[in-house]
């Protein structure tokens, strides 16, 4: 009877709070880094010397910094300059821009992909490189990347858990304030363990529909 | 006084690291003219056209477009060019992710600015011209390759060109597909289309073309009448690269 009190006095509205403190960082990371790795990956394809460079940069440092590395840099590190994140703010900016990072490369090898007699075709046209590439060449290549990127939201939502390290508490710290509290590690965290299952399959689910939606004849999702 | 030429072209030079591949190209067209260029492969014919169209840039030459040389530097004018001069690939280039309607269209809305609506009933009738109407809500991945190339000249006549540039149209098809295509390019020279048509198919050349200019090695080696170049060429290189293609084209009639 008290193991009921306890699941739906304690850990219930504490796993309601971490969820939707996980949700708050994931959705916004999600977009931002879908958003910074189209555009850096269309830079490193198709962007000036300068642009490129930068961009390879960024991703050098992004990919090879480990993202709590990362995370301690902009909480704690940024403060001694003076710039105060808050621990919500700290997180979402990381996961955003190791996000973008990694997805960067999934739509440069997209982009890569994209024979380039379609580029001389919209040019034909009297298309500018830059309409050509958002009326022509992203729509297909986005189309190519998305196997890879849904892989890497997938990832976000796991790694969203590094948020409480920066003091962010969402799922993962919710479950470790009750577990040490409660000495019941094996429990909490199959719990939250299971609740971050439910949600990988949910983002799943979106993102076969997206794929479904998205299909043209040619570009088929790879599955049967 | 002489025409002006619609499109002209001055001693274009193109070179790959040490290899020239155009050595000073020079040719003009007037309204309503089709040449045919024929010649090996290697020898710079497609190059050329890209070259024409700026999509390959040349070292040296010039291009004119009804007696006005085209700047490429300037964007806006290279853009209303390329309008003006419509290319046919090889490989079609139809864009992979659009239905043969959005193929026609995006071009009148993106480039053009036309209202979506007004661009639809274009690209329609522009597929009705080719043949295509009823296939019009098809993907590339679902047309043949003669319905594709069918496709991607509706895609270049919707933007009205005054020269179409037809490089080797039907060299990626089956045989039984070839027909469609050049029934159509037929129709295009009959409405009074200027044409350059790179191919290889020197029986349709011939009956297509005023005249014929063999290029190789980055020239043009000779240029005159079909007959003439087909049958009495005076170059010996001419007459070698056209016997044995003729030569060719007569077995593989036999066979059939």
């Amino acid at each position: 009877m008290s193991e009921i009190l306890f699941l739906r006095n304690e850990v219930a509205p504490a796993m309601l709070r971490g969820v939707w403190m996980s949700i708050r960082l994931i959705v916004p990371s999600a977009a931002f880094g879908l958003a910074i790795g189209i555009l850096t990956g269309t830079l490193r394809v198709y962007g000036h010397a300068v642009l490129k460079s930068v961009a390879n940069l960024y991703v050098t440092l992004f990919r090879g910094f480990p993202l709590l590395v990362q995370l301690y840099l902009w909480y704690f590190g940024l403060a001694r300059f003076g710039i105060y994140f808050s621990p919500y703010t700290a997180a979402v900016l990381g996961f955003s821009l190791c996000s973008g990072a990694y997805h960067s490369e999934y739509i440069r090898g997209a982009l890569l992909s994209i024979k380039e007699g379609q580029m001389l075709g919209a040019k034909s046209l009297g298309f500018s490189k830059t309409q050509a590439l958002f009326s022509i060449i992203l729509p297909q290549a986005v189309r190519r990347a998305l196997p890879g990127c849904g892989n890497e939201l997938i990832y976000l939502i796991k790694y969203s858990s590094l948020a409480y390290m920066v003091t962010c508490i969402e799922l993962t710290g919710e479950a470790k304030i009750l577990a040490s509290l409660y000495f019941k590690y094996m429990e909490l965290f199959l719990i939250a363990g299971a609740i971050y299952l439910v949600l990988v399959s949910i983002a799943t689910w979106i993102l076969n529909n997206v794929e479904d939606w998205l299909a043209v004849p040619g570009f088929e999702p790879p599955r049967t | 006084m002489r025409e002006t030429p619609v499109l002209e072209i001055k001693g274009i030079k193109k070179r790959f690291g040490d290899k020239e591949i155009l050595k000073g190209v020079s040719f003009a067209l007037n309204r309503g003219d089709i040449k045919a260029i024929i010649g090996p492969s290697g020898g710079g014919k497609s190059t050329l056209l890209h070259c024409i169209n700026f999509l390959t840039l040349f070292d040296e030459g010039h291009v004119y477009l009804n007696g006005k040389e085209i700047d490429y530097t300037n964007k806006r004018e290279l853009y209303a060019y390329r309008q003006k001069v419509g290319m046919i690939f090889q490989d079609f280039n139809l864009f992979d992710h659009l239905n043969a309607l959005q193929n026609v269209q995006i071009g009148l809305v993106r480039v053009k600015k036309i209202p979506k609506a007004q661009a639809r009933d274009r690209a329609v009738a522009e597929l009705e011209r080719v043949g295509l109407k009823e296939h019009m809500d098809k993907y590339p991945a679902e047309l043949s390759g003669g319905q594709k190339q069918r496709v991607s000249i509706a895609r270049a006549l919707a933007m009205d060109p005054e020269v179409m540039l037809l490089d080797e149209p039907t060299s990626a098809l089956d045989p039984e597909l070839v027909g469609e295509v050049h029934s159509v390019i037929q129709k295009l020279a009959a409405g009074g289309m200027t044409m350059i048509l790179v191919t290889h198919e020197i029986g349709f050349a011939g009956s297509l073309a005023k005249e014929i200019m063999f290029m190789d090695e980055g020239v043009i080696v000779e240029k005159g009448p079909p007959r003439k170049i087909l049958y009495e060429a005076t170059q010996a290189r001419t007459r070698e690269f056209c016997d044995k293609i003729i030569h060719f084209h007569r077995g593989g009639d036999e066979s059939r």
